[in-house]
C-alpha cells in the first residue's frame, strides 16, 4: 500500500515505454497523467500541479534537460520532485539532468521495486514539504496577528518580509508595497537611526506621525545576514499614561485641598495663634500635625514616583556650581535641625571649592534629594550631635556625603535601603515616620541626573550612617542655557 | 518703601479662606480682604486697594490665571504683587504660573505660621525680581 495516493505526470515521446511506466505507477495505487512531449507537459502543469514528474531525458523537440529547466522556472514548481528516466548508460547525462533542476533518475527498463521505493520516498518528502508549508503558514498567521509591525531586511536594508501590521502601517495593507523596497523609502529612516536606543517618531502611510519603540535583532539565513525589526506603536500607551497622569494630578489636587485646611488649622492651633492650648492637648495636636504632614509628603512621593517610574519626569538639567546648591540645601533644612537640637555643618575639600565644582543636575530635584538625606540624618541624630555634609573632589566627579551620629543602619537592611517601601524597624526606639519611598525616589532622581547614591555603615557600631552622592564633573553650560530659578521662585523649592 | 498692610485673598474654599485670614491677621497683623471668586476680587479692588494679592488657581467662574489677567488691566493693579496658591505642585505647572506673570507661587498645603513671612518676602523682593 502506498503511503498516500500521488498524482504523477509521466512525460515520454515513446508510447510503449510511456504506457509501461504509467501502468506500473497505476498498479502501485497512484493516479497518472501521461503526455508525449515537453510542450504537452507544460500545458498539463498549467491545468493541475502533480506531486511528482517522471520525464524522459532524450525526447524529440524539447528534451528532458530543457523541460527540467523550464519546470523549475515556473512559480509553483520550485520544489516539485522531478525524476528523469533514460535507457542510456553513463552517469554524465544524469549529472547534467541534476544540474538542469532534476532531483533524481530512474533507469529504463524500470525496476518495479525501485519505482515503488522511489515513490515511497517522494511521498515522505511531500509529507515533509506539506508539514513545512503548514508551519510556514502558522508562522505567517502568528506574525500577522502580532499588533507590532515586523519587518525583515537583507544586508542592503531592503525589506524581504513584512507582517500584516507592517503592511497596514507603512503600505497599502499588502506586502507588495513593502517587500523589495528599501527601509528608508518605506519608513523614512535607515537602520542605524531606527535601531538606535530610545524611542522615535515614525510616519504612517496616511502621513500621521506616531511615537514608536523599535527593537532590532540580527540573524543569518543561508549565510546571509538578516535583520528583523519589531516596531511598537506607542500611541495607545502614551494616551494611557497621559490619562493616568491627569487622574493622579486631579486626585492629588483633591487630596491636597482638604489637607490644606486640616494642616492649616492644626498649625495655627499648635503655634498658639488661636490662644494657649491646655498642656494635655499639645501632644495630641503635635501628633495630628505630624501625621498630616506625613500624608502630604506621601501624596508628593506618589506623584514623583509615578513620574519617575514611567520615565516622564521633566528634568531641567543644567551644569552649575555644586557649592551654592549645598549651601542652599543646608539653609533649607536648618530650621528642622534647630528644632531637633542638631547642628548642621558643611565641610569642603579645598580642591573641590577652588576647582569651582560643577555638576549637571536639576537644581530643584538635587535639593529634594539633599532634603531627604538631611532630614533622615537629622531625624536619626541624638540631640546635641552634628550632621555633617562634606564635598570632595573624586575621580571624574564630585562626592557629597551626609553623615550622622545616630545608631547607623542595620546591616541586614543596608542592601535593600534604596528599594521601594523599604523602611527599617525603628532600631533606636523613636518613631521616625516616613513613607518608605524617600530613598527610593532619591535613588531614581540621582540616577536620572547621571549620579550615584550609596549608603555606608560606620566602622564601629554606633558611628552613625553615611550617605554618599557622586555626580560626574561637567563643563560650564554656554551662555543662554536655562538659568537657575529666580529668587522669586525660591519659596517653591 | 511703604510697608505691607493690605492683603487680598481670592479663594473659593471657605475653610482655606478662613485659615488664610486667621494666619494673615492673627499671626501677620495684616488687614485682609477675602473674596470667594475672581469677579468679587475685581469688584473689591477699587474699595480695598490691595498691596498684594493671594490668588487660588482653580476656581469656578474665572480661574486664577484669568483673574490675574483682568486684575492687570486695572491701572492701580499693574505692579501689585500677585502670588498664586495652588495644590498643583509639579515644577512645570509652577513654571507655567510664573510665566503667566505671577510674582510667586505658594504650594498647598502651606504653613499658616510661615505664610505672613513668605508673602512679606514676595512684597520686599518680588517686584525687584520681576524688574531684572
Amino acid at each position: 500500500m502506498p503511503l498516500t495516493t500521488l498524482h504523477v505526470l509521466v512525460v515520454d515521446d515513446v508510447a510503449s515505454s510511456r504506457d509501461a511506466l504509467a501502468e506500473m505507477v497505476r498498479a502501485l495505487g497512484h493516479k497518472v497523467v501521461a503526455v508525449d512531449s515537453g510542450v504537452a507537459a507544460l500545458a498539463a502543469l498549467n491545468t493541475r500541479l502533480p506531486d511528482v514528474v517522471f520525464l524522459e531525458l532524450w525526447m524529440a523537440g524539447m528534451d528532458g534537460f530543457e523541460l527540467s529547466r523550464r519546470i523549475r522556472a515556473l512559480p509553483d514548481c520550485r520544489w516539485l520532485p522531478l525524476m528523469v528516466t533514460s535507457v542510456r548508460q553513463g552517469e554524465q547525462s544524469v549529472i547534467d539532468a541534476l544540474a538542469h533542476g532534476a532531483d533524481d533518475s530512474l533507469a529504463k527498463p524500470v525496476n518495479a521495486t525501485l519505482l515503488e521505493a522511489k515513490l515511497r520516498h517522494c511521498s515522505r518528502f511531500l509529507g515533509l514539504q506539506s508539514r513545512l508549508a503548514s508551519m510556514a503558514q502558522r508562522q505567517r498567521d502568528i506574525q500577522d496577528n502580532i499588533l507590532d509591525a515586523v519587518l525583515t531586511l537583507d544586508e542592503h536594508e531592503h525589506i524581504v518580509d513584512a507582517n500584516l501590521a507592517a503592511c497596514r502601517t507603512f503600505s497599502n495593507g499588502t506586502p507588495a508595497g513593502l517587500v523589495g523596497h528599501g527601509l528608508r523609502v518605506a519608513t523614512g529612516f535607515d537602520l542605524p537611526s531606527l535601531a538606535g536606543p530610545g524611542q522615535c517618531v515614525l510616519r504612517r502611510l496616511d502621513g500621521a506621525n506616531f511615537p514608536a519603540e523599535v527593537s532590532a535583532s540580527e540573524w543569518r539565513e543561508a549565510g546571509e545576514v538578516r535583520t528583523t525589526l519589531v516596531v511598537r506603536d506607542l500611541t495607545e500607551q502614551r494616551r494611557n499614561e497621559r490619562m493616568r497622569d491627569e487622574f493622579l494630578a486631579i486626585v492629588s489636587h483633591e487630596l491636597r485641598t482638604p489637607l490644606t485646611s486640616v494642616l492649616g488649622a492644626i498649625g495655627l492651633l499648635a503655634s498658639g495663634a488661636a490662644g494657649p492650648l491646655p498642656a494635655l492637648s499639645l501632644p495630641l495636636v503635635a501628633a495630628a500635625q505630624r501625621n498630616g504632614e506625613r500624608l502630604s509628603k506621601l501624596i508628593d512621593d506618589v506623584l514623583d514616583l509615578t513620574k519617575l517610574e514611567g520615565d516622564r519626569m521633566v528634568m531641567n538639567l543644567r551644569s552649575q556650581p555644586l557649592v551654592p546648591l549645598l549651601h542652599e540645601a543646608v539653609a533649607a533644612n536648618q530650621g528642622y535641625a534647630v528644632a531637633a537640637k542638631v547642628r548642621l555643618a558643611l565641610f569642603f575639600d579645598l580642591e573641590a571649592v577652588h576647582g569651582a565644582a560643577q555638576v549637571r543636575v536639576d537644581a530643584d530635584r538635587f535639593l529634594q534629594v539633599m532634603a531627604n538625606l538631611l532630614s533622615n540624618a537629622i531625624k536619626h541624630s541624638p540631640a546635641g550631635t552634628a550632621v555633617t555634609v562634606r564635598i570632595s573632589a573624586e575621580a571624574h566627579g564630585y562626592g557629597v556625603t551626609v553623615s550622622d551620629c545616630g545608631r547607623g543602619i542595620d546591616p541586614r537592611f543596608l542592601a535593600r535601603l534604596f528599594e521601594k517601601f523599604s523602611q527599617a524597624d525603628s532600631s533606636d526606639g523613636r518613631p521616625v515616620g516616613g513613607t518608605g519611598l524617600g530613598l527610593y525616589i532619591a535613588r531614581l532622581l540621582v540616577e536620572r541626573m547621571g549620579g550615584r547614591i550609596y549608603a555606608e555603615q560606620g566602622a564601629q557600631p554606633g558611628e552613625g550612617a553615611t550617605f554618599r552622592l557622586w555626580f560626574p564633573a561637567t563643563a560650564i553650560d554656554p551662555p543662554g542655557a536655562a538659568r537657575r530659578a529666580d529668587p522669586q521662585t525660591r519659596l517653591v523649592a | 518703601m511703604e510697608s505691607l498692610r493690605r492683603v487680598m485673598c481670592v479663594e473659593d474654599d471657605p475653610d482655606i479662606r478662613m485659615i488664610v485670614e486667621f494666619s494673615l491677621t492673627a499671626v501677620g497683623g495684616y488687614e485682609v480682604c477675602l473674596c470667594a471668586d475672581g469677579q468679587a476680587a475685581l469688584a473689591q479692588v477699587p474699595l480695598f486697594a490691595p498691596q498684594l494679592v493671594l490668588l487660588d488657581v482653580m476656581m469656578p467662574g474665572l480661574s486664577g490665571p484669568e483673574t490675574l489677567e483682568r486684575l492687570r488691566l486695572l491701572p492701580q493693579m499693574a505692579d501689585v504683587p500677585v502670588v498664586f496658591m495652588t495644590a498643583k505642585a509639579l515644577p512645570e505647572q509652577v513654571e507655567g504660573l510664573l510665566q503667566h506673570g505671577a510674582t510667586g507661587v505658594i504650594i498647598k498645603p502651606f504653613d499658616p505660621v510661615r505664610l505672613p513671612r513668605d508673602i512679606l518676602i514676595y512684597w520686599e523682593h518680588g517686584r525687584g525680581c520681576l524688574a531684572d
